[in-house]
């Protein structure tokens, strides 16, 4: 359209100019005529331009678009001040505690110190647990878990002079709030082969098959008869499923410490009293088993080396002493596999192999050492592990658990579970423990769990690596309920 | 003289960290705190007023109510950016105090 006034235009003025040279006459209807033309042109150029401009749409007028605007904007600012909000949440918590009872009676129970014996009961032993879980995806390459606890017998906040750094946490002690664990896990990108870097203090508590009488996802990366408790470290675990075509395979180097040497006044570790320090190595291979869905097979090794002992707490005043006395090598095999063969049992199968070198080291007075009281022979243990659970499906009763353990520890057995969930420790018995529980889920986040332990102790000293056992006849039997609730 | 290659070598490492924030710092007071500041003509405005991606999305939506183009230029506005994303709400160390309220 601009082009035919253009073309009007230079008519006009090329009119005009002949005009000027040549005057033209014409009438003036005809000139009023091209005017009109004119006019009626520049009218349509008008109308369409302003068309191109988008049609405002019925009803909406400047001041509601202005109105909109703001809404708009204010909605921005609520985005913004929600998103900011929820980028500097960076821990998610979870939270549970566990509410239990047990019914004890220990008979025969020996004292090392002078071979006494003494039986002991508690009808109605009562003690809470309160667990807060945290997690952070800090990048997609970089998580942090964590958990704080606070274990405690009801109106009890004596500290427990049996526990150390390994097991504090997981024995009934004062109302302080202690680390359970707390690390990170970093998947460094661009490496060779699939690999995670894991350091702080560590998942090594609550492991295979822990899980099944727990009622919960796996918890640690040890299987639980050869390590349970708390430990600080640094762990290489290294993807080999693409190399071996093995679902969930993969290689776990482990380094940590069971002692460190320090003169507990300076801040700093300056080994003081010249005792070594007690370090451990581990490695761990594990995979699910080929064919069987839900499942998990882990081959351990480890060894400890310079094993220390502090038998402070236990002597009389004056006369603890404290030493290393060689090393311990540990070995073992642990499958498990859930809702087996389309079953509703689950079923797992452990052993364990430790064998003692003794350095010729003694405590108390020259009549202790390494699984021994000479500090030189050495000892080899084993221990074996086996249990299943029956999934009753029946949403009526939310679909309860029934379930049974075995395990049976020889005269030398030895190994980490100092800081297990295991109240009385079952996985360190030397003897035979057979254990039998109940699961009763309320709903999702709450459960009862009803149980009977019965331990028959053949050997002495079960849980130390130091002495040698000797036999013994000491039995404990534990019926006990708890509640969890888990949110 | 293996400390003072090392304290130089540190220096060296560090030093662009630095003059990078500073930039960053004295561009946001001079440009944004003309006016974000107590009683100026916008209200006062920190790095920790919003996370870091929120800052992003801010200005590459156009949010701003005042056109910038005359205030700041493309490069100064990214160093900006860069700032307040570094010392953001979410960031490891939120700066909410360098124009005060």
């Amino acid at each position: 359209m601009k082009k035919i006034m253009l073309t009007a235009s230079a008519v006009l003025l090329w009119s005009g100019c002949l005009h000027a040279q040549n005057t033209i006459t014409m009438p003036a209807e005809d000139y009023k005529a091209i005017i009109q033309q004119l006019h009626t042109l520049q009218q349509r150029v008008d109308m369409l331009e302003h068309q191109k401009t988008p049609a405002q749409p019925a009803g909406l007028t400047n001041k509601k678009v202005t109105k909109l605007e703001k809404a708009v904007d204010n909605i921005y600012d609520t985005l913004d001040q929600v998103e900011s909000k929820t980028l500097q949440d960076r821990i998610n918590f979870g939270a549970e505690l566990r509410t239990r009872v047990d019914n004890f009676k220990v008979e025969n129970h020996t004292f090392f110190t002078d071979g006494s014996t003494q039986d002991t009961s508690n009808d109605n032993s009562w003690s809470n647990r309160f667990r807060l879980n945290m997690d952070a995806k800090i990048q997609k390459n970089l998580l942090f878990t964590g958990r704080l606890s606070v274990y405690k017998n009801f109106a009890d906040s004596d500290n427990n002079n049996m526990t150390g750094d390994s097991n504090s946490v997981h024995r009934p002690g004062n109302s302080t709030v202690k680390l359970d664990r707390a690390y990170i896990d970093w998947i460094p990108e661009g490496m060779p082969v699939p690999l995670a870097i894991t350091f702080g203090r560590h998942p090594s508590s609550e492991g295979p098959p822990f899980e099944l009488k727990e009622n919960r996802q796996r918890q640690s990366t040890y299987p639980g008869l050869l390590f349970d408790g708390e430990a600080d470290g640094v762990v290489a675990t290294v993807g080999l499923e693409r190399y071996t075509g093995l679902k969930n395979s993969g290689l776990r180097l482990a380094y940590g410490k069971a002692y460190q040497d320090d003169d507990n006044i300076d801040s700093y570790l300056n080994n003081a009293s010249s005792y070594s320090d007690t370090n451990v190595f581990a490695a761990f291979l594990e995979t699910a088993i080929p064919g069987i869905d839900d499942s998990l097979m882990v081959f351990s090794a480890l060894r400890a080396t310079s094993m220390f002992v502090d038998t402070t707490p236990m002597m009389p005043p004056g006369f603890g002493q404290q030493a290393n006395l060689g090393d311990m090598e540990l070995y073992g095999i642990h499958a498990q596999a859930n809702k087996v063969a389309g079953s509703n049992f689950d079923v797992f199968v452990s052993t364990g192999l430790n064998k003692a070198n003794p350095n010729g080291q003694t405590v108390a007075g020259g009549t202790m050492g390494l699984l021994n009281n000479d500090g030189t022979t050495s000892h080899s243990g084993w221990a074996a592990y086996a249990g299943l659970r029956y999934n009753i499906q029946t949403s009526r009763f939310n679909n309860p658990k029934i379930g049974f353990e075995y395990n049976h520890g020889s005269d030398y057995w030895f190994s980490f579970t100092s800081g297990s969930t295991e109240l009385f420790n079952k996985l360190a018995v030397r003897g035979d423990v057979y254990d039998l529980y109940y699961i009763q889920p309320f709903n999702d986040n709450l459960s009862m769990r009803l149980g009977y332990t019965m331990v028959n102790y053949n050997y002495g000293l079960s849980g130390f690596h130091i002495g040698d056992s000797g036999d013994s006849t000491e039995t404990l039997r534990n019926g006990y309920m708890l509640l969890d609730a888990r949110f | 003289m293996k400390k003072v290659l090392l304290c130089l070598a540190l220096a060296l490492l560090v030093a662009p960290s630095i003059t990078m924030a500073s930039d960053g710092a004295g561009l946001f007071v001079q440009k944004c705190g003309a006016c974000h500041k107590r009683g100026g003509t916008a209200p006062s405005v920190n790095p920790a007023d919003k996370a870091g991606v929120v800052w992003k999305k801010y200005f590459s939506r156009g949010r701003h109510p005042e056109d910038l183009a005359a205030t700041i230029n493309d490069a100064e506005l990214e160093t900006v950016i860069l700032y307040l994303k570094a010392h953001a709400a979410d960031s490891d160390q939120p700066a909410a105090a360098v124009i005060p309220k």
